[in-house]
């Protein structure tokens, strides 16, 4: 039985994806269903209380290059396959931009176990999960002494010079740390076997 | 080069999820043959710092745009291809599950051209320069760039064949001139970080890079390297660049269907030639700035691959080798 939060991750996940299918599968021309569905998803977002400009950021992230590929078919001059690429775009970038605001990563990742994702996949992601923000840490702070030694001003070459050196430099801290990592863990008793606790009794599996 | 949802139609989506479930799957059990404690750790490890290297912007010069590494031959050189396509399925998996970066239904796509041309197709390219040039720092060096370059236009040529489908039509050989020539451009970035960054590997840790693509090497003297790098290179872009051609082809003859053979409606220019009197679609055009993007892609990378290989290993220090490793 799942514990309230991963139904919820559950609901979500599945809500999302449902979501995203029926605006892809609808044809454009019911294209009003489009646009309530994407009032439908700010509606979520807003009750999530996700800043405006958050999604608005992502948004422009993204909409570029949709806009070039709807362009791309505007220009023969039938409207459906470019209204119907921003119309699924926009609804589809809205919604995940919900989920990822309202579901916790190692929730998606117990609902995606539940839903019989192999256990070295889960177990690959929830170590990535983990050193993500160490790495981008370690990334960050190394990026500020750059600037701080370099004033801030460089020009290009040595800019693509230096920041390629300075992603050298992490994945060699990086790689010793796996190491370190890695011999932690055989100390703690890791043989390569992923063995889970479950969360309702505290028992292994 | 994430795609989000919406772009691709839902057959397309559904082919490339089946198509790249299935070379995940297999990677997955290779790399459960060859699965050791050390496999998590580093996998996992790998796909956290490809995540972060994606974060670093490049300045574009005259351009107030940047690019950034996208990390799939990286992640091959250091993992193989079957961890390095896990790595980068990871990567791409946890860009759209945490930041909405690239689409769910998409998904399948992005491992596509990403994980699996990148790593796969990546690895190929990689091992077979990096054996020509008898391993080491060059042979790295040049391999992981020519690799780099081949993977990034490799994953723009298919993501027009997975455009094309559900959005047919002349304007198709523009699309992919476009990406095409972008990519080509893009792939001298991606080229040109992956490079310098493998370079500062294989001055300081070589073993990292030996255990991916084992320590077996074999040698060709002379300019038979040379010529071997130089041959895999043109291979890659004769290979991308004809299916070009003849898509092209395609969207020429589509349009002769389409309008009979006749002229276009509307002042009719003088034709100094009776066999042209079909007006040249753009794609004429497009397809002469494929080639010469290919050109000068191509040219740009192997000048920049001898560059980097050939130069000795700047700043570094000995190679020290891990007593551990």
């Amino acid at each position: 039985m799942p514990s309230p939060p991963a139904r919820r991750a559950d609901a979500a996940l599945a809500a999302t994806l449902a979501v995203i299918a029926a605006g892809l599968c609808i044809p454009i021309r019911f294209w009003p269903v489009h646009v309530c569905l994407i009032c439908v998803v700010f509606a979520a977002q807003t009750i999530a209380r996700i800043p405006l400009s958050a999604i608005l950021h992502r948004l422009a992230e993204f909409l570029p290059f949709i806009v070039m590929l709807s362009l791309a078919g505007l220009s023969r001059g039938e409207w459906e396959p470019s209204v119907a690429i921003l119309l699924q775009s926009v609804l589809s970038l809205m919604a995940a931009i919900w989920l990822a605001h309202v579901a916790k990563f190692d929730r998606i990742l117990q609902t995606l176990r539940s839903w019989g994702l192999p256990a070295v996949g889960i177990a690959l992601l929830d170590f990535m999960h983990r050193y993500l923000y160490v790495v981008s840490q370690e990334l960050h702070r190394m990026r500020q002494a750059q600037a701080a030694r370099s004033f801030g001003r460089v020009r290009i070459w040595s800019a693509w010079f230096s920041s390629a050196q300075l992603l050298g430099a992490l994945l060699l801290r990086a790689f010793s740390r796996a190491e370190r990592v890695h011999s932690a863990m055989c100390a703690r008793g890791w043989d390569g076997q992923v063995r889970l606790l479950d969360e309702a009794t505290g028992a292994r599996d | 080069m994430h795609l989000s949802d919406g772009i691709l139609t839902p057959a397309a989506c559904a082919v490339t999820y089946v198509a790249a479930a299935g070379a995940v799957g297999y990677s997955f059990k290779k790399l459960n043959q060859s699965l050791t404690d050390r496999t998590i750790p580093f996998t996992g490890m790998t796909a956290a710092l490809v995540f972060a290297g994606q974060m670093v912007n490049f300045p574009l010069p005259g351009l107030r745009v940047s690019g950034h590494l996208l990390g799939g031959v990286l992640a091959t050189a250091l993992l193989g291809p079957w961890g390095g396509c896990i790595a980068m399925t990871l990567v791409l998996f946890v860009q759209a599950a945490l930041f909405a970066d690239g689409g769910w239904m998409s998904l399948g796509a992005n491992v596509l051209n990403m994980g699996v041309v990148g790593a796969w197709g990546g690895y190929a390219v990689y091992s077979v320069v990096r054996r020509a040039l008898g391993g080491g720092f060059r042979g790295s060096v040049v391999g992981a760039v020519l690799a780099s370059w081949v993977s990034v236009l490799a994953a723009a040529a298919l993501f027009c064949v997975e455009f094309r489908w559900g959005h047919p039509g002349p304007e198709f050989s523009r699309l992919c001139a476009l990406m095409i020539s972008f990519h080509s451009l893009i792939g001298v970035g991606e080229a040109l970080i992956t490079g310098l960054i493998i370079s500062t590997v294989a001055a300081q840790r070589p073993e990292l890079l030996e255990r991916a693509t084992g320590a077996s090497t074999v040698s060709v003297a002379g300019m038979g390297r040379l010529l071997t790098a130089g041959l895999v290179t043109a291979l890659a872009v004769a290979a991308f660049l004809a299916p070009f051609a003849s898509e092209h082809d395609d969207g020429l003859e589509a349009a002769i269907q389409q309008t009979g053979i006749e002229p276009p409606e509307g002042p009719e220019p003088v034709a100094p030639l009776p066999d042209y009197r079909f007006p040249l679609p753009a794609g004429g055009w497009d397809q002469a700035a494929v080639s010469l993007a290919g050109i000068v892609g191509t040219v740009t990378v192997f000048v920049l691959a001898l560059a980097l290989g050939f130069v000795p290993a700047f700043g570094a220090k000995p190679a020290v080798r891990n007593p551990h490793a």
